[in-house]
């Protein structure tokens, strides 16, 4: 038999006693947090028909996480946005290797709602959860459901998890006969993943993740003037999170990386770093740094071929062009007794130049944008 | 709890800080009367007294410090044992020679924590006169268990010190960190280290405090339940852990094992420790901060 650490042995075994045991949420806790979203108008130039004024959006979170009777926790979260701006339709590859931009024409003002529903038994060693979801929209609405499980293993100093989840969507999108959109479209999403928490010693941990996800149906932008995507989509995703926690300098370090693949043909690395930083016991900063690079989907195209039969995979969608970004942002929060006051905010910034495998042309529409949030956590 | 407790706690509301000071007293206090083997109503009392005749029930808590005990047995190699309590009556204030091989041999048959059955209901000791204790366990627990109240009751400044058995609440109102003397195992009254600590738990255990002279030789408290005779083992050692109780369990095997061992077992426990050896030198990661 392996010998196994004293340490783990018996900080295992300490885990055990009743009164440091608390593993599970014992007092509920009510959250808020509202957010504003803003994306950076597109140059007037770059666009050939339609308005310049992107998407904002305006959402409100709110959560609420309680212990139910002994073993139980509930966790019902709420969210509501409401979006207005254009977006892309498609675009033009000018004879002049400028590209050019065909925007919706109107401002596009929509709310969504998503609510979840959660709930967690916690045994001695396990957890069984499962989730509840829906969400709306004018011309989007989604049923979903998702179970999952976490072991603890090694006296606790490891946790194995898997999960399940599947949602059923459905787009109709607005004025479909119009501009003659499909009128109706459907999307089944099913995922699986799985992974393994090890609590290296006393201030660092390890989480690795895989992740598999099947989409099948409409998986194409009906919104886009020439959009015609593969009906069914597998993605895969690697995923490590490390957690150092510095005792001398009262921080710690996230340090995240992300490995993405699917078989449209897209590749992409996110890696992020947050230095979070306790001032005295009530004060926390975190500033925050990720950077993310993709790969083009081997149908994209810089600007809609018309040529083309559209039942030819194609599209000229940015977010299918091969790119990079770097989102820089800052969380401070502040701990007054029941209450937790948290506010950040996040500066995205997308260039073709920046990804590892950039596309041929920078695509007009990659975004920048910025993020406000500001919220509160109670415990009641 | 047979020393001296404090509890340091800072706060904005004074009427927080005196309901959570009480709470505490309770706290210990229903400790000392569930497991004190100096009371007579107390579970181990129940246990030792049922010693050869019958099984005692326990609750989910007990069951759970046995648990820890075994632990504990297991990875010193059978020399951290709640059996071995029955030596005192050879070793204690009194003694002034050494015992006879045949009080050895008489009380060792009453020590061996694999001889104790117990399951989640109840806990039987076979062998009349056979005895448990849990010193060394249950007052680095109560540290801990008396932390965590505070932390419920949102308190995030102070300390609870069981008898030199330290659980960090939070460092000082001024985020500082509190600072902790080691005292010098030879000097009375002076310190031979400092160490800093915001989080966590401090423990210490030297067998300078209470020893047995005979014929000018010190032998310390701490003894070996395999042959009833005290080690020549290191004079401190302090740890800092997550938990009091670990951070008491791994000060209190390095003590119960000859100075080499005892130096091997601290080091393979992967958390900072200070130890002094016989020779007065004091190595280990905290020492170097020194």
């Amino acid at each position: 038999m392996k010998k196994i650490n004293p340490l783990v042995a018996l900080t295992g075994a300490a885990l055990a006693l009743p009164a440091i045991a608390a593993d599970q949420p014992t007092s509920a806790k009510l959250s808020f947090l509202s957010s504003t979203y803003h994306e950076k108008d597109i140059k007037n130039s770059t666009i050939l028909s339609g308005a310049g004024k992107r998407y904002d959006i305006e959402k409100n979170q709110f959560r609420l996480v309680t212990p139910l009777g002994e073993n139980w926790s509930g966790d019902l979260y709420v969210s509501q946005e409401a979006m207005s701006g254009a977006s892309p339709w498609g675009t033009f590859d000018g004879a002049d290797d400028e590209s050019s931009l065909i925007m919706s024409g109107a401002t596009i003002r929509d709310k969504r709602t998503q609510v979840n529903l959660s709930g967690r038994k916690y045994n001695e060693d396990s957890s069984y959860g499962f989730t509840l979801t829906r969400s709306k929209e004018d011309d989007y609405s989604a049923k979903g459901f998702g179970v999952s499980g976490e072991w603890d293993l090694n006296n606790k100093l490891s946790t194995v998890s898997a999960g399940f989840s599947f949602s059923d969507d459905e787009i109709k999108p607005v004025d479909a006969l119009k501009f003659g959109r499909i009128e109706k479209g459907k999307k089944q999403t099913r995922s699986f993943a799985a992974g393994w928490t090890q609590i290296i010693n006393q201030n660092s941990i390890l989480f690795t993740g895989i992740s598999h996800t099947v989409k099948q149906g409409l998986l194409s932008d009906p919104y886009k003037l020439r959009d015609t995507r593969p009906s069914k989509k597998a993605e895969w995703t690697l995923s490590f999170k490390y957690r150092q926690y510095f005792e001398n300098r009262n921080a710690a370090l996230h340090a995240d990386y992300r490995l993405y693949n699917d078989d449209f043909g897209v590749t992409s690395h996110t890696a992020g770093i947050a230095w979070k930083k306790s001032i005295g016991d009530k004060l926390k900063i975190a500033p925050r740094f990720r950077y993310y690079s993709q790969s083009e989907a081997d149908f994209y195209a810089f600007g809609d071929n018309y040529s083309l039969a559209k039942t030819e995979a194609q599209s000229s969608d940015h977010r299918l062009s091969g790119f990079g970004s770097t989102t820089t942002g800052v969380q401070i929060s502040y701990e007054l007794g029941k209450w937790s006051m948290k506010m950040s905010f996040d500066r995205y910034s997308s260039k073709n130049s920046l990804g590892h495998a950039e596309s041929e042309k920078e695509h007009p529409a990659l975004l920048d944008f910025t993020l406000w949030s500001a919220g509160f956590d109670l415990e009641i | 709890m047979g020393s001296p407790c404090q509890i340091h706690v800072m706060g904005e509301k004074k009427t927080e800080l005196d309901e959570f000071a009480e709470e505490c007293r309770q706290q210990a206090l229903g400790f000392e009367k569930k497991y004190s083997r100096y009371r007579s109503d107390s579970i181990l009392t129940k246990i030792n007294r049922s010693a050869g005749k019958k099984p005692t029930k326990i609750d989910a808590e007990t069951f759970a410090l046995l648990n820890y005990a075994q632990v504990c047995y297991e990875q010193s190699k059978g020399f951290f044992d709640i059996t071995s309590g029955v030596l005192r009556n050879l070793w204690n204030a009194e003694t002034v020679k050494f015992p006879s091989e045949r009080d050895l041999e008489e009380h060792l048959n009453k020590i061996g924590f694999s001889k104790l059955r117990f399951n989640d209901k109840e806990a039987f000791l076979p062998i009349n006169g056979m005895e448990l204790d849990f010193g060394g366990i249950v007052k680095e627990y109560a540290a801990d268990a008396l932390a965590a109240t505070a932390r419920k009751r949102n308190i995030s400044f102070g300390l609870i010190n069981l008898g030199g058995d330290i659980a960090i609440i939070g460092p000082k109102a001024d985020g500082a960190p509190w600072q902790f003397g080691i005292a010098h195992p030879v000097i009375k009254g002076r310190t031979i280290a400092t160490i800093q600590l915001s989080n966590g738990s401090l423990t210490t255990s030297g067998g300078y405090e209470r020893f047995v002279e005979i014929e000018g030789e010190r032998y310390s408290h701490l003894l070996n339940p395999k042959t009833g005779v005290p080690f020549k083992s290191i004079l401190s050692a302090s740890v800092i852990a997550d938990q009091a109780i670990v951070a008491g369990s791994i000060t209190s095997i390095a003590l119960l094992n000859e100075e080499t061992d005892g130096l091997d077992w601290l080091e393979s426990c992967n958390l900072p420790y200070l130890a002094i050896k016989k020779n007065l030198e004091c190595i280990g990661s905290l020492a170097r901060n020194e």
